[in-house]
């Protein structure tokens, strides 16, 4: 199942592109080399851990002495990600004679792992200081609701019900690239990418906004290496727990209070000390590395008839259906529309295509029809597509014909002037003729009046 | 063929209709409905009210009463069961089967099941030998020979299906009988026919064709896909087997897999008897030796008959040079729990898991799921009457259908 | 039950259900103590949990008068572990098996001691097959599941029939069935096991160095394993064991009815206590038939 992400993937690709010294001293947390190694592809993590108590280099030939034919190439992309990475050190004795020797920073700190266990980053704050923690169940209502009204604003401002504390440019930076704005004046529209943002689940579309956060913090006068190290940890710590705001540094603290309004953590005052609780997206934050981060339920349900039944209660599903569906009626956990004609023109109009809709469907199916093949009717998917391919079909413009120019230079400003009222529909410069709309018809005649004289 | 008129009296008027729109009248999207007839399973309490459906609840009566159905069948007649079994499947491709009550046709629903019953059938007896027969124009024509291998009969089945003509039992019947009587006594004779048509057309006297089957001692069953017939009665009857009709596809599936478990053994079906058998050896890797059942050098992965060292490809199979079973002890253990069942687990009401020394069964002993539904209510549960654990009912479900071992028993060392 | 499609992996998320002998009549006597083999087993847990955030560990403790449950990582909560200096892991586990290990030796205490060395593998393969079940009931989006048996004592033959009905359930369910045995001899129960359900059979040269077995071998995921070479069979021995003698046998007599295997002629099952006929007029019948069929 081929998912439409436009970066997910590319966080470890931002890490890698990294200097080699900022590489290596970023191994020197032992967080950064567990979440790293959870990155890789399977092969790779198989690799590493093989050669974990190996000392000195490793002949590449041994290596491949252990792959089948078939699984040739995963074996090449495991070894170029481990290079890329540093992970792996490639060096060349005697004559054509690879050997891989491990990252000895890398080594030893999942050497450590593995036999004290995963230590915890830092050391919860013990229960009789903090009061009224949070329950889990608190925790993730929290942050659902935190994210959404995130989302809510940066797609439309208008509807979120209250506002982050991101300033507008920063909310600008995150929205570049998934909103256009033609004119001043209109609302911001999503763009294709944009929509494919939205489909993507949620650890995703975090890793989106975090790499623009984290791509961003240099102009911030923030060391981009830093912030990686800190939000890697971030994700180690247990969920739930309190840590006490004294343990971080100057950036760690200006960061974790952006962070607080994406809903990856909450903050918490007592009398004395303030402290912070990671909710469940900081804790997967370094689970989404993975490949792994589609493991997600799906809410919709659509019938032949072209309805629509999402069991959800989120109003950004709601968003999200009404950019393609028109929204009949909403029950507290029910959302229930069509699919209809003009719902979908307008997707399409906005750059949305049918391929992405019909994905969309697919890959968010309620867990009772998505065991069904295919798990949307087939008579609305291909009535989606045959509406797609209605709009390249032909359509009819009233239009005027012009020729017999009496000059290049009247036929180019004609050209121009038609083009200017966005009334030029075909120009042949070699014959010099020219189709224009029947509504600037008028216009025109006028103009080649003036022209003549 | 009544159909077809009716159809071509109101198809005039609306042709273009007729594509979209089944006999019946509905869309598409209603018939998906009509068929799961969801709403039948709602029922309403006193006031009135809908109330909610538990569905796991009534499928696990429905398990139960299988179940026991089942152990008390064996318990009346000894725990013997007929493990090696010669069974010949009959499908009836007359023009019936193209009748479209199923969907899509009576033949393409049974070739699908056929399939699943033959992958289950050589899981449950992989001892025994099955064969495909086919009644088309009258004619009855074997399809497969007895063998083990079901992809080579599941493929052979995919590749000839196509209805036409009348059915003939008696021709099916006369075939069969011929194949099966020189089998050996200790195998166990049973013909399945499927059966789609609503008459038979016989050269002879079917009559005389059931008297032989029956002196021949072979068990025969039908799974009627339209009505019940008094022939077919007749012979299920004289012969012993069992006659069922199908009353829809779920139905069809459920008669045809209760084929698949070995039937219980009847002394006078078959005579007990010592067989003969090899356990050969897995022939070393990278050994080259022709191989007896496809005729031509092979490489490694091979079974050596112990007796006149031809090399055979698949278990089990009967030696092609000298006729000896050729078998792996896997094979035997297959068939074992069939020997040894279990006992159906006994249900425990929820007033005695509030008893104190009950208290600490929380969860399931299998699966560590716990047993409290929300609320602290006690969901339903059952226990072992030997080791006394108690389980959760998927666990009970699992444990009696496929696993075959009750893990508190196997848990505890016996004394 | 119908047979499950096979099932192509995407990803590398796996569950698995390790099963430690802790039977105490072999521990005695091995080379390796369990105190060592368990630190090479605790080390290898350690490195299933750090490849994937979502990959789950289960550990069941086969015992010699019992079996249970000593560790579930998705269950094991941080919460209420006293000392937080020694992992979640490491803490629980050990309390656990330590009281495992107190009740399964009481249950000892009552019979007579020592007779039979086997430990009870059919018990923890069946509690490891519910367990893995009861992950399926949980929707398409579950790890990938595997079984690894950790074992040492020799097989028990009392066991056999219990332990192939798991093999087969297993089978059917298409969960692989990995072995890794520790013993002096080979184990021809978990060689079946493993070669039946498409799992890797291994046993370790140098006890000494088992973590780095454990790693190479049982850590590969399903996913890999479609690319990557594992040890393969050498030879696993099919051949049965009579039920008079308990003598390994090439050719031997199998009653119809209930299938025991005699390695001489009888006159009654001593299993069923069916009467046989004449065995061996019939049997010279059949291959007679069998003899003629291809030139027909």
């Amino acid at each position: 199942m081929p998912q439409v992400r436009i970066i997910a993937k590319n966080f470890m690709d931002m890490v890698a592109s990294l200097p080699a010294m900022k590489l290596d001293r970023l191994y020197h947390n032992s967080f950064i080399c567990e979440a790293i190694l959870r990155s890789l592809p399977p092969l790779a993590k198989k690799y590493v851990l093989q050669m974990i108590y190996m000392e000195g280099p490793f002949p590449a030939k041994s290596l491949e002495e252990w792959v089948l034919a078939d699984g040739f190439s995963k074996h090449k992309v495991a070894i170029d990600r481990l290079i890329q990475l540093r992970v792996f050190m490639e060096t060349t004795e005697r004559k054509k004679e690879t050997s891989y020797r491990i990252n000895p920073t890398f080594q030893s700190n999942l050497q450590k792992h593995l036999t004290s266990g995963g230590v915890l980053p830092r050391e919860p704050m013990p229960s009789n200081i903090t009061v009224r923690l949070p329950s889990l169940e608190e925790l993730d209502a929290y942050a659902l609701e935190q994210w959404e009204c995130f989302l809510l604003q940066l797609i439309n401002s208008s509807q979120a019900e209250k506002l982050t504390n991101f300033s507008s440019s920063m909310i600008r930076v995150f929205q570049r690239g998934l909103l256009s704005q033609r004119d001043n004046k209109d609302a911001p529209r999503l763009t294709e990418s944009g929509f494919q943002f939205l489909l993507m689940d949620t650890n995703a579309q975090l890793w989106y906004i975090i790499r623009e956060y984290i791509s961003n913090s240099e102009e911030r006068g923030v060391d981009p290496a830093d912030l990686i190290s800190f939000l890697l940890e971030l994700s180690f710590h247990i969920m739930g727990e309190a840590y006490n705001m004294n343990t971080l540094n100057e950036i760690q603290r200006t960061a974790i209070k952006d962070l607080a309004d994406l809903g990856l953590i909450k903050l918490q005052q007592g009398r004395k000390e303030s402290w912070f609780i990671p909710t469940k997206l900081a804790t997967n934050l370094s689970v989404s590395l993975t490949d792994s981060s589609t493991r997600k339920q799906g809410f919709v349900v659509v019938e032949t008839n072209f309805r629509m039944y999402a069991y959800s209660t989120s109003k950004l599903h709601c968003e999200i259906l009404r950019l393609f569906s028109r929204i009949e009626y909403q029950l507290p956990n029910l959302i229930v529309g069509a699919i209809t004609k003009e719902s979908l023109y307008t997707a399409f109009e906005n750059g949305i295509t049918a391929e992405q809709i019909i994905g969309f469907l697919q890959q968010n199916a309620h867990p009772r029809v998505a065991e069904r093949i295919p798990s949307v009717p087939e008579n609305v998917t291909d009535q989606i597509r045959l509406w797609e391919s209605d709009l390249n079909r032909v359509e009819m413009t009233l239009a005027h014909l012009y020729d017999e120019f009496p000059s290049r230079d009247v036929f180019d400003a004609a050209c121009d002037y038609a083009r200017e009222w966005g009334g030029l529909l075909w120009e042949d410069s070699k014959k010099m003729r020219l189709v224009v709309k029947a509504e600037i018809h008028m216009q025109m005649r006028e103009f080649l009046r003036g022209q003549k004289q | 063929m009544h159909n077809g008129e009716k159809k071509r009296l109101n198809g005039e008027a609306e042709e273009e209709e007729e594509d979209d729109l089944d006999e019946d009248g509905m869309d598409a999207w209603e018939r998906t409905y009509t068929d799961e007839r969801s709403w039948e399973s709602l029922q309403e309490d006193e006031s009135g009210l809908l109330r909610p459906i538990d569905n796991k609840a009534i499928y696990h009566a429905q398990y139960r009463r299988r179940l026991r159905s089942l152990s008390t069948a064996g318990n009346a007649a000894r725990i013997q069961k007929g493990l090696i079994r010669f069974l010949y499947v009959v499908v009836d491709l007359s023009r019936a089967a193209g009748v479209m009550d199923f969907r899509p046709s009576r033949m393409a629903m049974i070739a699908k099941h056929v399939e699943a019953f033959i992958r289950e059938f050589f899981d449950q007896n992989p001892l025994s030998q099955m064969a495909l027969v086919t009644i088309k124009d009258g004619v009855a024509h074997c399809l497969t020979e007895l063998g083990g291998s079901p992809e080579a009969h599941i493929k052979t089945l995919m590749g000839k299906l196509g209805c036409s003509g009348d059915s003939s039992l008696q021709n099916a019947l006369e075939l069969v009988h011929g194949y099966l009587d020189p089998i050996p006594s200790y195998g166990h004779r049973e013909v399945l026919i499927l059966y789609s048509s609503l008459s038979t057309c016989d050269p002879g006297d079917i009559m005389e064709t059931i008297q032989k089957c029956k002196q021949s001692k072979l068990r025969c069953s039908v799974i009627g896909l339209a009505a019940e017939l008094f022939i077919c009665k007749h012979l299920c009857q004289e012969t012993g087997g069992s006659y069922s009709v199908a009353l829809d596809e779920g139905h069809f599936k459920e008669l045809i897999l209760e084929h698949a478990p070995p039937p219980p053994a009847i002394a006078e079906f078959a005579i007990a008897n010592l067989i003969k058998m090899g356990f050969p050896q897995r022939a070393a890797e990278g050994s080259i030796s022709i191989c007896s059942c496809h005729k031509e050098a092979k490489v490694g992965e091979g079974y050596i008959c112990p007796r006149c060292k031809a090399r055979a490809c698949e278990l089990p199979t009967e030696c092609r040079i000298c006729g000896l079973t050729l078998v792996s002890s896997p094979h035997l253990a297959r068939s074992y729990h069939h020997l040894f069942p279990i006992a159906p687990f006994d249900d425990l009401p929820p007033s005695r898991q509030s008893e104190p020394h009950n208290r600490s069964h929380r969860t399931c002993f299998g699966c560590q799921q716990s047993l409290l539904i929300t609320g602290n209510k006690p969901g339903l549960c059952v226990a072992c009457p030997k080791c006394k654990h108690t389980f959760c009912l998927d666990c009970d479900i699992y444990i009696h259908e496929s696993l075959h071992n009750c893990p508190g028993c196997e848990s505890l060392r016996p004394s | 039950m119908a047979s499950v499609p096979s099932k192509l992996y995407s990803d590398d998320v796996s569950l698995v259900v390790v099963l430690v002998d802790t039977n105490p009549f072999f521990w005695a006597t091995s080379s390796l103590s369990f105190s060592q083999f368990l630190s090479h087993v605790l080390a290898f847990l350690n490195s299933i949990l750090l490849l994937n955030q979502l990959n789950q560990v289960v550990v069941i403790a086969t015992g010699h008068n019992s079996c249970d449950y000593v560790y579930d990582s998705s269950s094991a909560s941080h919460h209420g572990v006293e000392n937080r200096t020694i992992p979640a892991l490491y803490s629980v586990l050990l309390q656990k098996m330590e009281e495992f290990l107190i009740k399964d030796e009481k249950l000892g205490k009552q019979e007579s001691p020592g007779m039979i060395a086997s430990s009870l593998l059919s018990g923890s393969l069946s509690l490891a097959l519910c367990y893995i079940q009861r992950l399926f009931r949980t929707g398409p989006l579950h790890p990938q599941p595997r079984i690894l048996c950790l074992q040492g004592s020799s097989d028990g033959p009392e066991q056999y029939v219990a332990i192939m009905n798991s093999i087969f359930s297993a089978q059917r369910s298409m969960v692989p069935i990995d072995s890794c045995y520790v013993g002096a001899h080979n184990s021809a129960f978990l060689q079946q096991a493993s070669y039946i359900t498409g799992g890797v059979y291994v046993k370790p040269q140098h006890l000494d160095g088992l973590f780095q077995y454990l790693v190479t071998v049982f850590a590969t995921d399903l996913h890999c394993r479609s690319s990557l070479q594992l040890p393969r069979p050498a030879g696993v021995d099919f051949r049965a064991s009579c039920f008079c003698h308990k003598t390994t046998i090439d050719m031997g007599y199998v009653c119809s009815v209930c299938l025991s295997i005699f390695c001489k002629h009888h006159k009654k099952c001593s299993t069923c206590g069916s009467v046989f006929g004449q065995a061996q007029a019939d049997n010279s019948a059949v291959s007679d038939r069998k003899r003629k069929a291809p030139e027909t």
